[in-house]
């Protein structure tokens, strides 16, 4: 059997799981109209109302995206290079403390910039 | 040179097989999924128990007691009472999205266990198999996927719900996740480099002598805080902060549909508790004073005991936290996975890279080690003098950003707390007066206090004048 | 646990370190590093010194590059060039020139970027790019005299792209020098101080056409592996050698990565973001962009078609001498009835990417020092030309309208003076370089059987000439205005540019002669 056939097999389990909950939930529960009950919650205000497509997000969250995927890539290279590590030799180290290097000198940058300060 | 990579791709094969998982055939597979996941639900079950247990016994309470003996069904209750909630859709909801993000939250935590190493080899039905449902090569890799996916289901929620704290509380999730995973990511560079592979299994095989919890404390205790903040709780669960964003992204939510959130939210404590005992704690492997008087209690069945004992530890762990740690602030959270967690954790990486790369060399013990204390000793002695002369240059900066630019609002006007009697908070570019006001109550006792407009303002002026001279 | 997996981790098991030659590609080894210093610079130096310590360490870093290609020159000349960095990076002739070239250019770039006379509140570019054009905090940061130093890191980051550009050897390698390259230059586009929303505008502008010419090259690459197995240029000529049937594959791959090049150089049907990003950039960043890019843009083209593609000459020829005509007569025409000056200059860049093109058409080794010489010559105008552009202000900034500079020769005959030599050299007036590079790749095409390219060339460069000497009659014979524009006084460092660009132009145009063998010398590509 394939490898990642069990995967399928528990994601499917899960799921099937997950849709007869959804259906369950829709059909045993009591069905008591309130036009209160259908507004958004906002702590007892009028809820505020949002553009088309429901409200957009802070720029500033972007940041931290690309952040991370600036650091992901970074994690990225640095697996396979941890799993051979051994058979790599002093060059491999070598390569990667510039590598890192590097990195760290962007990370330094956005440090004093101001770019990890959140609010 | 490529023939040698073109051989070492081959033994990474995605198909290839560490293990013999293969050999399983289809109804054992079967079986076992079945059972991983009636497992992640019962301990959803027991955790969420567990944890009112352990939450009521530190505040000196009773906790719940009624249903079954000690309480123990109590979570089934409420699991059943949600299914007779009823389901309320919002009115400004995405339909679609909104009712499938409870469901994308939740499969990927339940995936994530696939590759979870519960226990040996064991007989099941007369086939050998192992207690782990499948083995991939890069099985670690794999739950950093699936842990991503996750995400979705949570911004999916927040974005759908068309209101606006579960916004916010899905932003935030969604920040505070991807923030930490860098750090968790890093963490597990360490172990690949001691195991030499990124199977769970093998990580498990590879740990047979020394824990890598032992080889690696610092990689341990990164992944430690970073599962924790992974999983958005105590005292990192500012998603879900009731005093500032009510419920979170699950605010809108109710019925069965928040019941699947909450266990994708404990099945995720369970995979990272385990993803920590796999990856740090020996995996299934009985700790080393019963190693050492009993041979066969690394055998069989045996090792579903050692690795469900290290797990709860890990769930009393995070329920020890929630019962002692407050909240974070967001700023504080942030600034500790990006200011501390990951420079620390590469500095880390690169650090045993070096001890091991000398090792491989044939360097000799004492030479490494007085080799690394003194690039320590030199970071250190250089990070002094750097700061001996940054005092000034730092200061300068900091008066600049401080003074107000010429022509915004409110520069002029100095700060007055109680403008139009009423407490205020200072305006753009104005600056809060020094925190012990003693001196200038001492100087006006009752005017302060009362606030008749202008009596006040003078006051604090001053202090407020103080403040900036002291910073420029 | 008997797993191909721990293999690996056996100690005795290594992999071959690769061979790095460091010494050769030590050029692009300190540009980069320079470009990594000054984000250090950046971070920890105080924001007084910053200026200072930019100029000091990317004027510095560029004259050790500078530096360094000299030094390599002997060797190649023995040799005849080299293979560097396991396949990747091609130190020969061509790539010793070029990068030559490219750091002369910068160094004049750099030295235009950090004028700080002309403009009153600081330099050409944005107090604070973040600031929305138009919104209080830019009022604010205005208004504070902040000035930014990011544009040194990034022009040097751009700068070591184009070192590697036209020194790549493999495909990807090509990819990663053009990304390298391009994505700066993107972000530099959009910092003018003045006209933000137009500046911004054409950043991203070129960012997306950049984007989608990227994504062509790649697919291209993708293709051309596909047919030959490989991505090192060497390989794909063996690959492509006998090829006498029209592999789809191969000629599809060929024209996609072809286009990618084509949108760096400007080329007709892909020039249509030149006119817009080189009115909208800062005109120092403009300067930079025309003369280097180009530069680096045309090595990397003759590389791929002279290294790579030899044997597909009969395959690439017709297609490169529609887009060299359909260039040049686009050029030349639209740039009659341009009203701008960096306007009219983009089509005039985009007519000489057509003359440029016309040279390596040629095929030969004639097309090949033609081109290179060409591309020294062009450099070196450009820069001049918009260093002028710099000087000509009024009220509201640089005053680009061709109407404002009328009579400009009366009020400023030196500053009108110099910028009639630059047209005159554009226009290919003999006594000028332009004249000699025209000649050059003009002789080069009809050597190289591409006379019908050369009549169409000949043609073209009547037209041109058209509009240059319309603006040189504008300066000259027309009445100055009342509230017409002033020429300000620039600091030794605009005047040093200006002057370098003017000698070279007249120097290559009487005596061409050194620098045409020292082209002819380096024309030859190592396989």
């Amino acid at each position: 059997m394939n490898l990642y056939a069990p995967i399928l097999a528990l994601g499917g389990i899960a799921a099937a799981f997950g849709v007869v909950s959804l259906v369950a939930g829709a059909l045993t529960g009591p069905k008591r109209y309130n036009r209160a009950k259908l507004e958004a919650y906002e702590c007892g205000i009028e809820p505020t109302p949002q553009p088309a497509g429901g409200g957009r997000f802070p720029v500033k969250y972007y940041l931290t995206a690309m952040l991370f995927i600036i650091f992901d890539i970074e994690i990225v290279f640095l697996y396979p290079w941890a799993v051979y590590f051994d058979s790599l030799g002093i060059f491999g180290l070598v390569e990667m403390a510039l590598f890192i290097a590097t990195v760290f000198v962007a990370y330094a940058y956005l440090w004093r910039r101001g770019g990890l300060e959140w609010d | 040179m490529s023939q040698r990579l073109a051989e070492l791709a081959a033994t990474t094969d995605l198909a290839a097989d560490p293990v013999g998982f293969a050999s399983d055939p289809w109804w054992l597979i079967l079986f076992k999924a079945v059972l991983v996941f009636a497992f992640c639900v019962v301990m959803t079950l027991f955790a969420i128990w567990w944890e009112r247990k352990v939450v009521a016994w530190m505040q000196m309470r009773i906790g719940p007691k009624h249903v079954g003996p000690q309480g123990l069904l109590q979570s089934l209750a409420d699991g059943v009472k949600l299914a007779f909630k009823e389901d309320i859709i919002v009115k400004a909801a995405d339909k679609p999205v909104y009712i499938l993000a409870p469901v994308v939250s939740m499969v990927p935590a339940f995936m994530a266990f696939a590759v979870i190493p519960m226990g040996g080899q064991v007989s099941m039905f007369g086939h050998q198999t192992h207690l782990q449902l499948t083995d991939l090569p890069v099985g670690v890799l794999y739950i950093l996927a699936t842990a991503s996916v996750g995400i979705y289901g949570i911004v999916l929620a927040g974005w759908s719900s068309g209101s606006t704290y579960p916004l916010l509380g899905s932003l935030r999730s969604t920040a505070q996740m991807i923030s930490y995973e860098v750090a968790m990511g890093l963490s597990f560079a360490g172990v690949f480099l001691y195991s030499g592979s990124m199977s769970t299994s093998t990580i498990v095989g590879q740990q047979g002598d020394t824990w890598f919890a032992v080889l690696l404390p610092v990689s341990f205790i990164i992944y430690i805080v970073a599962m924790v903040g992974e999983t958005n709780r105590a005292p990192f669960d500012l998603p879900e902060a009731e005093g500032e964003l009510v419920g979170g992204f699950h605010t809108e939510y109710s019925s069965l549909k928040f019941a699947l959130f909450f266990l994708a939210e404990y099945v995720n404590m369970v995979v990272v508790s385990s993803l920590a005992t796999t990856l740090f704690l020996g995996g299934y492997r009985a700790p080393w004073p019963i190693t050492a008087v009993w041979d066969g209690a690394n055998s069989g069945w045996w090792t579903l005991l050692w690795y469900f004992l290290k797990v709860q530890l890990f769930l009393f762990l995070f329920i020890w936290l929630r019962g002692t740690l407050p909240r974070l602030r967001y700023d504080q959270f942030m600034r500790l996975g990006w200011k501390v967690l990951i420079p620390t954790s590469l500095v880390w990486l690169m650090l045993i890279a070096t001890v091991r790369a000398m090792k491989n060399e044939g360097y000799d013990y004492r030479g490494i080690v007085l080799g690394i204390a003194g690039a320590i000793i030199a970071i250190l002695v250089l990070s002094v003098v750097w700061d001996m002369f940054r005092g000034t240059d730092d200061e300068e900066e900091k008066a600049k950003a401080a003074q107000p630019p010429p022509g915004a609002p409110g520069a002029a006007e100095p700060f007055d707390p109680m403008a139009g009697g009423f407490p205020v908070p200072p305006l753009p570019g104005q600056e809060l007066p020094p925190v012990p006001r003693r001196a200038v109550r001492r100087a006006e006792p009752v005017g302060a206090m009362v606030g008749n407009g202008n009596g006040t303002g003078s006051a604090d002026d001053e202090s407020a004048t103080d403040a900036t001279d002291k910073e420029v | 646990m008997s797993s191909g997996l721990q293999l690996a981790a056996d100690a005795a098991d290594k992999v071959p370190a690769p061979s790095i030659e460091y010494g050769k590609l030590s050029p692009m080894l300190i540009v980069f590093g320079i470009a990594v210093a000054g984000v250090l610079v950046e971070a920890f130096v105080p924001r007084k010194a910053r200026y200072v310590t930019h100029l000091v360490v990317a004027l510095g870093g560029m004259a050790a590059a500078f530096g360094a290609v000299l030094a390599l020159i002997p060797g190649v000349k023995d040799s005849g060039g080299e293979i560097a960095a396991v396949g990747a990076v091609a130190v020969d002739g061509p790539t010793l020139f070029l990068q030559g070239t490219l750091l002369l250019l910068g160094i004049v770039s750099v030295l235009l970027m950090a004028e700080r006379k002309l403009e009153p509140g600081g330099d050409a570019f944005a107090p604070q790019a973040a600031a929305a054009p138009g919104s209080a905090q830019e009022k604010e940061a205005a208004a504070a005299g902040l000035r930014q130093t990011e544009v040194y890191p990034l022009a040097m980051f751009a700068l070591g792209g184009m070192l590697l550009f036209p020194a790549a050897n493999d495909l990807l390698t090509l990819f990663v020098a053009l990304e390298v390259m391009s994505l700066p230059l993107y972000l530099l586009c959009g910092l003018a101080r003045r006209r933000r929303l137009l500046s911004q505008e054409a950043a991203l502008k070129y960012f997306l056409l950049g984007a989608f010419s990227s994504a062509f090259f790649l697919f291209g690459v993708a293709l051309l592996y596909g047919y030959s197995g490989s991505v090192r240029l060497d390989r794909i000529a063996v690959a492509t050698g006998g090829a006498m049937d029209n592999d789809a594959l191969l000629l599809i791959g060929l024209a996609m990565v072809a286009v990618g090049l084509l949108f760096k150089v400007g080329a007709v049907p892909f020039h249509s973001w030149t006119p817009d990003v080189y009115q909208g950039a800062p005109t120092p960043i403009t300067g930079f962009m025309a003369s280097a890019t180009k530069v680096a843009a045309f090595g990397a083209l003759l590389r791929f078609f002279y290294v790579a593609l030899p044997g597909m000459k009969w395959d690439w020829r017709p297609m490169m001498t529609g887009v060299a005509i359909v260039t040049m007569v686009v050029g030349a025409v639209i740039a009659i009835t341009q009203t701008d000056v960096k306007r009219m200059l983009a089509y005039s860049s985009i007519a000489h990417a057509g003359f440029i093109l016309t040279g390596m058409i040629a095929a030969n080794e004639a097309g090949a020092s033609s081109t290179l010489f060409y591309l020294v010559a062009y450099g070196f105008v450009t820069l001049g030309a918009f260093a002028v552009v710099t000087l000509v202000r009024d009220a509201g900034g640089e005053a680009t309208h061709l109407s404002r500079w009328a009579g400009l020769g009366r009020r400023s005959p030196l500053v009108a003076g110099v910028f009639a030599v630059f047209l005159l050299a554009f226009a290919g007036i003999p006594l000028t370089s332009g004249f000699s590079g025209k000649f050059a790749v003009f002789q080069a095409a009809a050597d190289g059987g591409a006379g019908s390219l050369v009549i169409v060339g000949v043609l073209c460069s009547a037209i041109a000439a058209f509009f240059y000497v319309r603006v040189i009659v504008l300066m000259f014979f027309s009445e100055p205005r009342a509230d017409g524009p002033t020429v300000v006084v620039p600091s030794v460092m605009t005047t040093a540019a200006i002057a370098l660009g003017v000698t070279v132009t007249v120097v290559l145009g009487i005596v061409p002669q050194p620098v045409l063998d020292l082209a002819d010398k380096a024309a030859l590509f190592v396989h």
